[in-house]
């Protein structure tokens, strides 16, 4: 059965720009009025993009077959691409404005290997894409997918409540404050001396204005600037999270929402590695984490993880949440990071860092810059106690938290990160001692996931060793598939 | 039938007195040759740059130096490094060790073993050793790689692995 959509309007602006240079240099050197060059330009534009889409409409087949799926595309560079179902790892849609209104979705699929060059269908009827996923999601299991199909209830569903939340965590507006931070400096400056000016010239006519009316000025700035940031991110997560729905469909767990593009993600409940509860400090301010649970990332690219994320949870949701992903051991596997049943790691942890992140950086900079600065170069010593205090910061929020089927890593500096794991989905495990570690009988554990790995630093050497012996044994004792 | 029977912490097999095998010896020789021709090769360059730029001798001690205080550490290290070096085959994982001031034991259940692979540079060939890595899903960190097996023990042992693997997997 050979099926072709095509994938229309998304390609007009990739393409066209390029193919347009030459043409954009000839109108250039066109001799004529500019509304001329400008209706030519616009005739030509749309010409161009219009027959490369249907070029690249025409030559995008796919072909489903028993076991594969087989995407064919390229007008001049041909490509072709063989998907094994049992390689997929999930099916992801998305739909935009334009494809909503005539009830099409794009299709990606998330495959265990590279995260590049993944197939993807676009403008496909929402109802191919339910049986591709039913018939993928019977690949692996064999039973319970017609069942739970539609009548799933939601888990988790976020309201406009939450969207603020999202978007005053939002980390990016940070990113974005910090990177505009200097140029509010300037303004600042450009302000003062306006005041400066206005006091002068005040002087002079004995015209009254208050240094106070330039505060003002400068006050209402910045927090016009705030605000701006703060519905930027609110938008974003209006656009991104409207109407977020989490459900589990047998064993897939499903999430969907959007304002205007609405993505819905997959992922089957076997595949997941690790379960991370984040919290920033806004996040803490308002109570709230963020879960993400991650997938088997591939090898060749050292590429990022594949991650299913709910954005904002509350301490109990999680805790429920945790306990259905993780079934049916995961339920002592407590990730709310001021559980009482976190145990703490060594305090010699924080001598080290002092001492090789503190202590030397300092002592060797002060030399390196006396001859230069002088006394000022002790100045470089203030580092130390930012070490000191960061040290210390991150040991007593390091923590872990060991069960009889998995353990929690809890780490954190200004916020909280609680990473969850099952033993029996470990690849390997090892013990490392430095000198300083063998003489109080300390040692690090390291756990490699497929997803990445996870470290618990000074321990009892003792312990690790009995940890990872257990480990070890769940490992090798599981009947059950770890991906 | 489903059984979950408890255990007992201390009943599981630990790593305490394992048998560990010793590398191959002369892998010492090996990288200390390659590091030789490393070391030597920087101090032709570093002696041709003063005889070329006719730099006087008591600056052109300033680059000999650091160099001699690097080179001979270097040279040394494999010797005390390469016998701490060891690994354990057992019935369902493989343990490696290494490691003088940091030390580490890694172990890789069999069951977890994505593929396994022998490489061999010439000059490993020149000495008869060869090395093993065995690949994980993830590979993050590098996977383990025992390097410096005699040629025909890193053969046996890929063979071995993926025989185990492959038991393992049928299993399931």
């Amino acid at each position: 059965m050979l099926f072709f959509f095509g994938k229309l309007l998304r390609t007009i602006t990739k393409n066209a720009w390029q193919s347009l240079a030459p043409f954009v240099a000839f109108i250039y050197a066109y001799q004529g009025e500019l509304v001329t060059k400008i209706v030519i330009g616009a005739i030509a534009f749309f010409v161009i993009s219009i027959s490369i889409s249907v070029l690249n409409y025409w030559f995008f087949r796919f072909q489903l077959n028993n076991d594969s799926i087989l995407i064919r595309q390229g007008v001049i560079k041909k490509k072709q691409l063989d998907i094994k179902f049992d390689r997929i790892q999930g099916i992801n849609t998305q739909q935009n404005v334009v494809f909503r209104y005539f009830g099409l979705v794009t299709i990606s699929f998330d495959t265990a290997g590279s995260s590049g060059s993944e197939g993807n269908l676009p403008a496909v009827t929402r109802a191919f894409a339910e049986s591709l996923r039913s018939r993928i999601g019977s690949e692996s299991e064999s039973v319970e997918a017609t069942a739970a199909e539609s009548e799933a209830d939601a888990l988790l569903r976020l309201d406009w409540r939450d969207m603020v939340r999202i978007g005053l965590a939002d980390r990016r507006a940070l990113v974005v404050f910090a990177l505009i931070g200097p140029l509010f400096e300037r303004l600042g400056d450009d302000a003062d001396r306006v005041v400066a000016n206005y006091i002068e010239r005040a002087a002079d006519d004995a015209f009254q204005f208050g240094v106070a009316g330039g505060v003002v000025i400068v006050t209402a700035a910045v927090i016009g600037l705030i605000l701006l940031f703060a519905l930027i991110s609110l938008g974003a997560a209006f656009l991104r999270y409207h109407n977020f729905e989490l459900f589990l469909d047998g064993s897939t767990l499903r999430s969907n929402g959007g304002l205007l593009t609405r993505h819905e993600v997959s992922m089957h409940l076997s595949k997941i590695q690790t379960l991370r509860l984040e919290q920033g400090i806004v996040m803490r301010w308002l109570g709230r984490y963020r879960m993400s649970a991650r997938q088997a990332r591939s090898s060749q690219k050292q590429g990022k993880s594949k991650n299913f994320s709910v954005p904002v949870i509350t301490a109990d949701a999680a805790n429920h949440l945790r306990e259905i992903l993780l079934a049916p051991e995961g339920d002592s596997l407590m990730q709310i990071p001021t559980s009482e049943r976190f145990r703490q790691i060594s305090p010699y942890y924080m001598r080290s860092r002092i001492l090789f992140v503190g202590l030397l950086p300092a002592i060797a900079a002060t030399l390196i810059f006396w001859q230069a600065f002088g006394v000022a170069s002790l100045g470089v010593l203030l580092w130390l106690p930012a070490i000191i205090l960061f040290s210390y910061q991150s040991w007593r929020r390091s923590g872990y938290l060991l069960s009889a089927e998995g353990l929690v890593r809890r780490s954190g500096l200004i916020g909280y990160r609680s990473v969850a794991l099952l033993y029996r989905k470990v690849q390997r495990v090892s013990v490392t001692q430095s000198r300083y570690q063998r003489r109080k009988n300390l040692a690090s554990l390291r756990v490699y996931m497929a997803s990445g790995s996870v470290r618990i630093p000074y321990i009892e050497h003792a312990t690790a060793k009995q940890l990872r012996d257990y480990i070890l044994y769940k490992v090798e004792s599981s009947q059950l598939a770890w991906h | 039938m489903f059984q979950n029977p408890e255990i007992a912490l201390h009943t599981l097999p630990d790593m305490d007195d394992l048998d560990w095998q010793q590398i191959h010896p002369t892998y010492a020789r090996r990288l200390q040759l390659e590091r030789a021709l490393f070391v030597s090769a920087i101090a032709i360059a570093t002696l041709a740059a003063t005889l070329i730029l006719d730099i006087p001798v008591d600056k052109a001690i300033m680059f000999w130096i650091p160099l001699i205080v690097f080179a001979i550490p270097l040279l040394v290290w494999p010797l005390v490094s390469v016998p701490r070096r060891g690994y354990v085959v057992r019935d369902k994982d493989i343990v490696f060790k290494s490691g003088v001031i940091w030390r580490s034991v890694t172990a890789v259940p069999f069951n977890r073993v994505q593929h396994v692979e022998t490489s061999n540079t010439p000059l490993d060939r020149k000495f008869g050793v060869a090395n093993l890595q065995i690949f994980t899903a993830g590979g993050s960190g590098g996977d383990l790689r025992i390097s410096g097996l005699a040629a025909d023990t890193a053969e046996q042992l890929r063979v071995y692995v993926l025989e185990k693997v492959g038991v393992s997997i049928e299993n399931h």
